[in-house]
């Protein structure tokens, strides 16, 4: 019965397979290739060993593009996470509104991203957002533009999407709810107060969620790009710049498609360590294992 | 019943992803339509960028439209990809030439594509075919055809000249008291001193922008190193230059800097085209450089209060400067030979005399061919183009702008440091080190 099971699986599993292959792994290993060439719109790829990748470390703007993306993928998998942790924590209680607060909660994430870019820069604009009128209220002159000003512009794009963890927290609740009520009965005979429970008891449970939340978060942030694109483009000068900023500059500016497949391997190379260390980090595979 | 249900499940599986790898053939499905065999029909690609609230849509729409009723176009049909904004276009159109499966039609979508195009041997040499119609070549002059071609060879037919001005608000020069020069103001001199009037009088004095490609600050940047002197004429002059490090380059920096830092709205740093020609229309701002393109939305009600058509004003650049760089033209992607015959046909329909004339009317596209007549209907019915047309005489000195010479990567540079110069976290020199360095990485 078993190795007749084991037939099935295998031959359901080919059509994925297959597609895998051509959605996947064939642009990969095309990607890989042609990083180690000069190639560009007007010439066909020809082997040029690891020029690509001594020119881009070569290069500030690439360097910068790497701390950024570095930066966001710590933020996001700590501040990002850890918040959206902390509301499924409050909505778990079903305080009066919860259902509200929720689904009020996950609507920034439903809105494309492109669409919240362009959102913020009308509302932070300072000649008509509403940033002008708060500035005035607050007697702050000149208004501050927060897109366009290097001092602001990092932490305003961070902004635009760190605070809106409604994906997290519905994935926090979800595993919440799959907890054992009568862990959360036993404790509250033995007399534990809310925090505590919280602590000793739903918080240890959430580690392998956690974990999947991080790595989910980090390549979220690896692979950032729409909303940058819309509203700063890696400027003012490097100061939003990230690494599939730097590669589309490279493939749709410079037309050298060579570096930017270089980039696009140190992009992939970069989420996947992260992966594994994230995984690590929470000793995800350890856990599945024993199981 | 239940092996059955798995060998249905399975089929069913292979039946998705075959539909799904035939549905990724790049092959365009107008392939499979009829060819030129006598009366059948020719089926041209074109990806048209000119679509929905783009100021040609509507020409280009008429345009495709007659091609098809004359001898030349009557067994032609269009398959027609929309891809709205130049940007969009741009972007896929260079893709495009990359995987080599260009639309038979590739419309110019303004950034200078052409030596991309042909270096990459995927659009068609238009030399024989201009040759062999000397008076279709006659409508072009030297300057436009040499901009388009590459190698001793035409790959692009121009069908316009790109110009532009300064367009001012009379009400506003009014208020601050200050007469509006006939042509020009003078001297660069002159023309701060009267953004410094109307700062005075508590009006912002110029656009600009520095998202997207700067436009508008690329508009007073070049006019600055155009009109600097002869070597900065001939600089700005020249096609993808490297080196921006020259006094005129130099002190041209210094000046926008101090333009952007004093004269300008508060969002013209990271602000983008849009919102700082709405400044324009809402009477905010007293001076706007642009080029002809802009006119038919200053009748336009949605963009600007009616009656605002007749508070503008047209003045060529401080010393008697212009912008007018012929455009990257329209080339041909297709590779059968009847489907050449037939793309050449429409562009050679595209820049008809009657054509020319119909898209300045309709667009405020500034006809290739030179000295057209005008007819006296246009300068009834649109008297700022017709001043227009007349003012472009008086230009004294004429050069490019960034976005027809410079690299697309040093353009680029420009927009996303311009805000570092404005708020001083870039020196002039930083600046002009920067643009130098992008430029060339393309070397």
């Amino acid at each position: 019965m078993v190795p007749h099971k084991k037939f099935w699986i295998t031959v359901f599993i080919i059509p994925c397979m297959i597609l895998f292959c051509i959605v996947y792994a064939a642009p990969i290993i095309s990607v890989v290739y042609t990083a180690f060439c000069d190639y560009n719109i007007s010439t066909p790829p020809q082997f040029a060993g690891l020029k690509n990748f001594v020119t881009i470390w070569k290069d500030e703007s690439f360097r910068k593009s790497i701390v950024n993306t570095l930066v966001w993928v710590l933020l996001q998998s700590t501040f990002h996470v850890t918040l959206g942790l902390a509301v499924a924590l409050i909505l778990r209680r079903k305080p009066f509104g919860w259902t509200v607060v929720r689904t009020a909660y996950m609507i920034p994430n439903i809105i494309p991203t492109a669409a919240t870019g362009v959102m913020f820069t009308l509302l932070l604009n300072p000649s008509f957002g509403i940033i002008k009128e708060i500035s005035e209220v607050f007697g702050i002159t000149p208004v501050p533009n927060l897109f366009g000003n290097s001092q602001y512009a990092f932490w305003t794009v961070t902004a635009t999407w760190i605070f809106y963890s409604g994906f997290n927290t519905i994935i926090f609740l979800s595993e919440m709810g799959a907890v054992d009520n009568q862990i959360y009965e036993a404790a509250e005979v033995d007399g534990a107060k809310p925090w505590q429970v919280d602590w000793y008891i739903t918080l240890p449970m959430m580690k392998n969620i956690f974990g999947t939340c991080v790595v989910l978060a980090s390549v979220a942030m690896v692979s950032q790009f729409d909303i940058l694109y819309v509203t700063t483009r890696g400027g003012p000068g490097t100061t939003t710049l990230n690494l599939p900023m730097y590669l589309y500059k490279t493939a749709m500016l410079e037309n050298n498609y060579g570096k930017a497949n270089a980039v696009g391997v140190i992009q992939i190379a970069l989420g996947l360590i992260l992966v594994v260390l994230i995984q690590r980090m929470f000793s995800m595979n350890k856990k599945e294992q024993g199981e | 019943m239940k092996k059955k249900l798995r060998i249905f499940c399975f089929c069913l599986s292979l039946l998705l992803i075959f539909g799904m790898v035939a549905c990724s053939s790049n092959e365009p499905a107008s392939e499979d339509k009829p060819q030129n065999n006598g009366e059948e029909k020719i089926v041209l690609n074109v990806i048209n960028y000119h679509v929905g609230t783009d100021y040609a849509a509507e020409y280009y729409a008429y345009l495709f439209e007659a091609f098809q009723k004359t001898e030349a176009g009557k067994n032609v049909e269009f398959n027609f990809e929309e891809i709205p904004t130049t940007d969009a276009f741009n972007q896929k159109i260079k893709l495009l030439i990359s995987s080599g499966t260009l639309p038979d039609i590739v419309l110019n979508g303004g950034n200078n594509i052409i030596q991309m195009a042909a270096e990459s041997g995927k659009v068609a040499d238009l030399t024989p075919y201009l040759d062999a119609d000397p008076e279709w070549k006659a409508l072009f002059d030297e300057t436009s055809l040499s901009f388009n071609t590459v190698d001793g060879k035409i790959y692009g037919i121009p069908v316009s000249k790109e110009i532009s001005y300064i367009y001012y608000n009379k009400d506003l020069f009014a208020k601050a008291g200050i007469e509006a020069p006939e042509v020009a103001f003078e001297t660069w001199e002159e023309f701060f001193e009267v953004c410094d009037k109307l700062l005075a009088a508590g009006i912002t004095p110029i656009g600009m922008d520095t998202a997207d490609a700067g436009w508008l600050t690329n508009l007073w940047y070049s006019a600055l190193i155009g009109t600097s002197n002869e070597a900065g004429e001939t600089w700005m002059n020249t096609m993808y230059p490297t080196d921006y490090n020259t006094p005129e380059v130099l002190e041209a920096t210094a000046k926008i800097q101090e333009m952007l830092q004093k004269y300008t709205t508060a969002d013209a740093i990271g602000g983008k085209y849009d919102p700082m020609a709405t400044h324009f229309f809402n009477e905010e701002v007293a001076m706007f450089p642009n080029g002809p393109w802009m006119i038919p939305d200053f009748k336009n009600e949605e963009k600007a209060a009616a009656g605002f058509y007749d508070k503008v004003g047209v003045m060529l650049l401080p010393e008697y400067g212009m912008e007018m760089v012929p455009t990257p033209g329209d080339m041909v992607g297709a590779t059968d030979p009847a489907k050449i015959e037939a793309a050449v046909a429409f562009l050679k329909f595209e820049t008809t005399i009657e054509n020319q004339i119909l898209a300045l009317e309709m667009t405020g596209l500034q006809p290739v061919s030179n000295n057209l007549e005008i007819p006296d209907s246009l300068i009834e019915s649109d008297p700022l183009m017709a001043e227009v047309l007349e003012l472009q005489n008086f230009a004294k000195v004429t050069y490019g702008q960034n976005q027809a010479y410079w690299y697309q990567n040093t353009i680029d540079e420009f927009s996303i440091n311009l805000p570092e110069l404005a708020y001083g976290n870039m020196t002039p020199e930083e600046f002009c080190t920067k643009l130098t360095e992008a430029a060339l990485k393309n070397a």
